[in-house]
C-alpha cells in the first residue's frame, strides 16, 4: 500500500484541480465564409419512418441540385449532408449537437414532430435556423425562434377540411373513424375540435388500432348510424383497408380525410371505384395541379424515376426558402439567417408562404376530391 | 491472488480516473453521446439482472424506461413538483409496474414471457400516445433542469458527473446482488428452476425480485434521460429501441453485468460512428448482433474466459488431471434415535396420481419413521419417481395426502418443503451448470428468504458477513465430501460419479430432516456404490431419514432398513430386505421385468 501513496495523493490533487474547473470550454465554430455552405438534411434514413426520410432527401436534394447547377450562392456550392435520426428523438438531440459542433450554418427536417421538438432547444442554444416537415401543434408550442414549418400545422388541415364540408356544404352528419397512433391521434383530435367550434358532435367515432386488418366492428357501428360523410384518420394502407370494407357492408357515404387519402397507396389499395368522391385537405393535392407543380413533379421523376408526392414537394419547398434565405441575406447565420427565412416571401408548390413569429409560413390547404381514379381540385 | 486483486484495483482507479477526467477531451456533441451512453449503460445493466443474471426474459426494460420518463416529466410539469422529489416517485412508479409487469412471470416463461412483455412495451408507448396526460405524440416538453446546490445541471459536462456517479453506485450495487446470496439464487433459478425450488430458492418471489431489479434500474435510467433531454415522447421508448437494448445486452455478454456495459457503450458507438452511413449501419448492426449470437452466445464478456482457456490448453494439459476426488468424512455419530421408536416422518396416505389416461400411482401409501433407511424399489415404470414428485411437490396428486414431521404438506410447493426439511436429488443429474461446485453448495446452504433481500439496501455489510460465513460452511461440506479440489470447477467437467457426490452433497447442505435419493447409485462403479453406502449410512447417523429410490439390489439389500416395493403404481409388498425378497409377488413383479432380483439377492 505504501507504495502507491504518490499515486492516491496525484489523485486526490487531479480531484482537487478538476473540482475547480469544470469542464465544457467548447470553441464555437462558427461557419466559414469560403468553401462550400453545409446544410445538414436530418431524417429517417432507417427504421419504420424511412420512407419519410427518403422522400424528404429526394425534395431537399432535388432543390439543393437545382441552385448548385446555376453556380450555388454568392458562388459557393451549397453542400446537404445526410443524418439518419432513425425515428428516434434522442439520436435526434445526439445529432443535433453534433451538426452544431461539425459548424453546419442550417438544417433540413426532420419529417417527425417529435424528434423536431427533442431537438429545438439544441438547435435554439446553437443558433441554427431549421426548416421541419413536421406539422405538429406542438412544434409551435416549442417557441423558438429558430424553427420553421415547410406547411401548414395539422389543425390546419383539419380546420380547412371543416369549413369545407360543414360550412360550405353544409353535411353535419358526420361519423368518425380514427387510429390509436399518432397521427391518427392527432387527427382525431384536431378533427373533434374543428367540429365543436361549429357546434357539430360526430354521431359516431370509432378508434382502431394501427395494425388491426378487419374493422368490420367499427364499421357496422358507423352503418347503423347512416351518416353522410365518414372522417377517416390513419396512414395510407390501413385507410385503404377502411374504405374497401366500408363498401363491402354496404356503407355509400364518402370519405373525408387529410393527405394519406389522396396518396395512390391509398387509392390502389381501397380499389379506384370505392374511393370515389373521397373528399381530400391537402396542401398538395397533385403533381399536375399547376405549372410549378408539373415542373417540379418532372425534375423529380428525370432525378429519380418515380413520381413526386407530398413529402417531397414539402421538403423542395423548404429547402428553397432556406436557400433563398442564404441568397438574400448574404450566407448570414443564426439569429441573422433566422430573421431573413422569416421575412422570406416565396411561392411554393403549396401555395404562397409567408412567415409570422409562430415558424409558420403558410395556412391554408386546398381541398381536393377524387374523380374518375383522379384527385383534382374541389368545385366549391 | 493478491497480486491480481492489486492489477485490477490498480486497473479499476485508472478507469475511474480517466472516465472522471474524460469531459476535459470531448466536444459538446461527445459528452451529449456520452451523457446518452450511461443513460443506456444503467438501463442495460437492468435488463442484464433480469434476463442474464435471473433468466426472466423481459422485453418491457424499454417500458420501465419510459415510466421512469414520463413519471419525472408529469410530476415536474404537471404537478409542479422539484426534480428530485418527482424522481423518486418515478423510481418508485416504475418498481410497482415492475412487479405488475412480473406476474406473467409467475406462470409463463421463455418465449411467452417474451411475447407477454413485448405485448406490454407495446401497451406502454400506445397508452402515452393516446393519454391527455402524456401529452400524446407530442409528449411532454421542458421538463425542468434538475437542481443541485452549487452544481450548474443545464450544462451537460456537469450533468455527466451525476450520471457517472448514479451509473458507478448502480454498477457496483447490481455486481454486488450477482456475487452475493441473492444472485448466485437468481442464476441457480436460471440454469434449473426446478431443482433450484427443491434447494428452497422461493422461486415465484425470486422471479419478482428479478423484475423489480431491472424495473428500478429502468426508472433510474427513465430519470437520468428526463433530467438530460428534457423531452420524452412516445419514440424515444420504442420497440427499436427496446431492441437495441436487447442487442446491447446479448452482443456484451448477458451473464456479465460488465458485459452488458461494454455491450451498451460498444454497440452505441458504433451506431454514432455510423450515423452518416445509414445503409452500411443497418447492415453492420445487423450482422455484429448475428454474428455475436452464433459465434459467441456468451458475448463479449465470454470472450477473455475463452482465449485464457485456449491458452492454458495449449500450454499443456498435465493441470486438469490434478483435481482428484477425496476421500468423504463421515459425519460424528449423533444418532440415539431408535430405529422403531418415534411417529412417522413421513406419511403417504392413499397417493393416486393420473396422468389422463395413465394410472401412475394408484392408492399408494407408507409411512417411514424418524431416523429410517427406506428404500424404495420396483421395476421401471412402477411410479418410484412419480412417487418422490409428489412427495417433494412438483406433482399435484389427483387423491391422497402427503404428512411430513406432523403437518400436512399435500401440493405444496417445492420451495416451502424445502424449507420444512425435505431435500432431494435427481435421477439425471441436476446440477447448475453455469455455477461452480462451490456456489451449487452455496446455493443450498442459504436458507434465507428472498423477501428479506430488503437487506441489501440498508445492511449490505451485514449480506457480506453472512456470505463469507457461508463460505466458510461450503468449505466445510466440500472438505468432508472431499470436493475441495473440484470446488472452481463447473460440475460438466467432473467424473459422472463425482457428479452424483456433489449432488448428494448439495443436498444434505440444505440441513434436512428427510433426504429423497432418486438412483444415488446409477452409473456408479462398485467401489463408488460401496463408498455410497457409507456415505448414506454416516449421513443418516446424523439424524436424517433416508428414502431412496434404486435398482442396484446389493445397495439396498445392504443399506436399507425396510423396502417397499412398488409395481404398476401400487404396493405390492414391504418388509425387511429378507422379507421382501422372498415375498412371491415381487419375485413374480420382477420376473415380469428382469432376472435382476433373484440374482442379486442370492449373490
Amino acid at each position: 500500500m505504501a507504495r502507491n501513496r504518490p499515486l492516491y495523493a496525484l489523485a486526490v490533487l487531479a480531484l482537487v484541480l478538476a473540482g475547480c474547473s469544470a469542464p465544457g470550454s467548447d470553441k464555437k465554430s462558427s461557419g466559414s465564409t469560403t468553401g462550400p455552405i453545409k446544410i445538414a438534411l436530418v431524417d429517417a434514413q432507417s427504421g419504420q419512418l424511412s420512407s419519410l426520410g427518403a422522400w424528404e432527401l429526394k425534395g431537399a436534394k432535388l432543390a439543393v441540385s437545382e441552385w448548385n447547377a446555376q453556380g450555388g450562392i454568392n458562388g459557393r456550392q451549397i453542400q446537404l449532408d445526410v443524418f439518419d435520426d432513425q425515428g428516434d428523438p434522442t439520436t435526434g438531440t445526439n445529432l443535433a449537437r453534433k451538426i452544431q459542433s461539425e459548424g453546419y450554418l442550417a438544417m433540413i427536417g426532420t419529417a417527425e414532430s417529435a424528434v423536431t421538438i427533442a431537438m429545438a432547444p439544441t438547435l435554439k442554444t446553437a443558433q441554427i435556423p431549421n426548416i421541419t416537415s413536421g406539422q405538429s401543434p406542438g412544434l409551435v408550442a416549442v417557441g423558438s425562434e429558430f424553427l420553421f414549418l415547410n406547411g401548414p400545422t395539422s389543425t390546419t388541415y383539419d380546420e380547412t377540411l371543416a369549413k369545407y364540408v360543414v360550412d360550405q356544404q353544409g353535411i353535419k352528419n358526420i361519423a368518425m373513424i380514427t387510429n390509436n397512433g399518432s397521427y391518427g391521434k392527432g387527427e382525431h383530435d384536431a378533427f373533434t375540435k374543428a367540429l365543436a367550434k361549429r357546434s357539430v358532435t360526430p354521431v359516431a367515432d370509432q378508434v382502431v388500432t394501427t395494425d388491426q386488418k378487419d374493422f368490420s366492428a367499427a364499421l357496422t357501428a358507423i352503418r347503423q348510424k347512416s351518416p353522410k360523410l365518414i372522417f377517416l384518420g390513419a396512414e395510407e394502407v390501413e385507410s385503404g383497408l377502411i374504405v374497401k370494407q366500408a363498401r363491402d357492408l354496404g356503407i355509400t357515404a364518402p370519405f373525408a380525410g387529410g393527405a394519406p387519402q389522396g396518396t395512390p397507396v391509398f387509392l390502389n389499395t381501397a380499389g379506384a371505384q370505392n374511393v370515389e368522391g373521397t373528399i381530400v385537405s391537402s396542401p398538395y393535392l397533385s403533381n399536375d395541379i399547376s405549372p410549378a407543380s408539373k415542373k417540379f413533379a418532372d425534375a423529380y421523376k428525370a432525378a429519380y424515376g418515380e413520381d413526386a408526392e407530398l413529402h417531397g414537394a414539402k421538403a423542395y419547398d423548404g429547402a428553397q426558402i432556406m436557400l433563398t434565405a442564404l441568397k438574400n441575406s448574404n450566407v448570414a447565420t443564426g439569429k441573422a439567417l433566422a430573421d431573413a427565412i422569416r421575412a422570406t416571401k416565396y411561392q411554393g408548390l403549396l401555395g404562397d408562404f409567408a412567415y409570422d413569429n409562430t415558424g409558420v409560413g403558410i395556412f391554408a390547404t386546398s381541398i381536393g376530391k377524387i374523380s374518375n381514379g383522379k384527385l383534382v381540385a374541389a368545385t366549391s | 491472488m493478491r497480486p491480481r486483486v492489486r492489477l485490477s484495483l490498480g486497473f479499476l482507479f485508472l478507469l475511474a480516473a480517466g472516465l472522471w477526467f474524460l469531459p476535459y477531451g470531448l466536444s459538446s456533441y461527445a459528452i451529449h453521446v456520452a451523457n446518452v451512453i450511461i443513460v443506456f449503460a444503467v438501463l442495460a445493466v437492468g435488463l442484464g439482472l433480469c434476463m442474464g443474471v435471473g433468466g426472466q426474459v423481459n422485453l418491457a426494460q424499454v417500458a420501465f424506461f419510459g415510466v421512469g420518463a414520463y413519471a419525472t416529466a408529469i410530476l415536474t410539469t404537471h404537478a409542479g413538483l422539484g426534480f428530485w422529489l418527482s424522481a423518486a416517485i418515478a423510481v418508485a412508479a416504475t418498481a410497482a409496474t415492475g412487479l405488475l409487469v412480473a406476474t406473467p412471470a409467475l406462470r409463463v416463461q421463455s418465449h411467452y414471457l417474451g411475447i407477454v412483455t413485448l405485448g406490454l412495451a407495446l401497451a406502454f408507448t400506445n397508452w402515452v400516445t393516446n393519454a391527455q396526460i402524456a401529452g400524446g405524440a407530442e409528449g411532454i416538453s421542458n421538463i425542468p433542469v434538475p437542481t443541485l446546490p452549487g452544481v450548474d445541471l443545464s450544462s451537460e459536462y456537469l450533468y455527466y458527473y451525476l450520471e457517472l456517479i448514479i451509473f458507478a453506485l448502480a454498477l457496483a450495487f447490481g455486481l454486488f446482488v450477482v456475487r452475493t446470496a441473492l444472485g448466485r439464487r437468481m442464476r441457480a433459478m436460471r440454469d434449473d428452476a426446478l431443482a433450484a425450488g427443491a434447494l428452497g430458492a422461493d422461486v415465484p418471489v425470486l422471479r419478482m425480485t428479478a423484475f423489480l431489479l431491472a424495473s428500478v434500474y429502468g426508472g433510474i435510467g427513465g430519470v437520468l434521460y428526463a433530467g438530460l433531454i428534457r423531452y420524452v415522447a412516445p419514440e424515444s421508448f420504442s420497440i427499436a429501441n427496446m431492441f437495441l437494448l436487447l442487442a446491447m445486452v446479448i452482443i456484451g455478454g448477458r451473464q456479465s453485468l460488465v458485459g452488458c456495459v461494454a455491450g451498451a457503450v460498444g454497440l452505441y458507438l458504433v451506431r454514432e460512428l455510423l450515423v452518416d452511413h445509414p445503409t452500411f449501419a443497418q447492415m453492420g448492426y445487423g450482422s455484429v448482433v448475428v454474428l455475436v449470437v452464433v459465434f459467441a452466445p456468451t458475448g463479449l464478456a465470454g470472450l477473455p474466459p475463452r482465449i485464457r482457456q485456449a491458452i492454458a490448453r495449449r500450454r499443456g494439459r498435465g493441470r486438469e488431471t490434478a483435481a482428484q476426488l477425496a476421500e468423504f468424512r463421515p459425519y460424528p455419530d449423533l444418532s440415539e434415535i431408535s430405529l422403531e421408536g418415534g411417529d412417522p416422518l413421513l406419511s403417504i396416505d392413499g397417493i393416486t396420481k393420473q396422468f389422463r389416461g395413465l394410472k401412475a400411482l394408484d392408492d399408494v401409501s407408507l409411512s417411514v419413521p424418524a431416523g429410517q433407511i427406506r428404500g424404495i424399489v420396483g421395476p421401471n415404470g412402477s411410479g418410484k419417481t412419480t412417487l418422490f414428485n409428489v412427495v417433494s411437490g412438483l406433482y399435484r396428486p389427483t387423491a391422497g395426502r402427503v404428512r411430513f414431521a406432523g403437518a400436512d404438506v399435500t401440493s405444496r410447493p417445492p420451495y416451502r418443503l424445502s424449507r420444512a426439511g425435505m431435500s432431494r436429488t435427481f435421477q439425471n443429474l441436476r446440477l447448475f451448470g453455469d455455477l461452480t461446485v462451490r456456489e451449487n453448495i452455496l446455493v443450498a446452504l442459504d436458507r434465507s428468504r428472498t423477501l428479506s433481500s430488503w437487506r441489501y439496501l440498508i445492511a449490505p455489510l451485514a449480506i457480506v458477513r453472512r456470505d463469507r460465513d457461508l463460505r466458510r460452511r461450503a468449505d466445510e461440506v466440500l472438505d468432508r465430501y472431499g470436493l475441495t479440489a473440484f470446488a472452481a470447477l463447473p460440475p460438466e467437467s467432473l467424473p459422472y460419479g463425482t457428479q452424483r457426490r456433489v449432488e448428494i452433497a448439495r443436498a444434505v447442505a440444505c440441513r434436512p430432516t428427510l433426504l429423497l435419493l432418486d438412483e444415488p447409485a446409477a452409473g456408479l462403479n462398485g467401489d463408488e456404490v460401496r463408498k455410497l453406502g457409507e456415505m448414506v449410512r454416516s449421513i443418516r447417523d446424523t439424524g436424517v431419514t433416508v428414502v431412496l429410490i434404486e435398482h442396484n439390489m446389493g445397495l439396498v439389500m445392504n443399506l436399507c432398513e425396510r423396502i417397499t416395493v412398488l409395481a404398476g403404481g401400487k404396493v405390492i409388498a414391504e418388509g425387511t430386505p429378507a422379507a421382501v425378497a422372498a415375498t412371491p409377488a415381487v419375485i413374480e413383479a420382477y420376473l415380469g421385468d428382469s432376472m435382476d432380483l433373484p440374482s442379486e439377492v442370492t449373490s
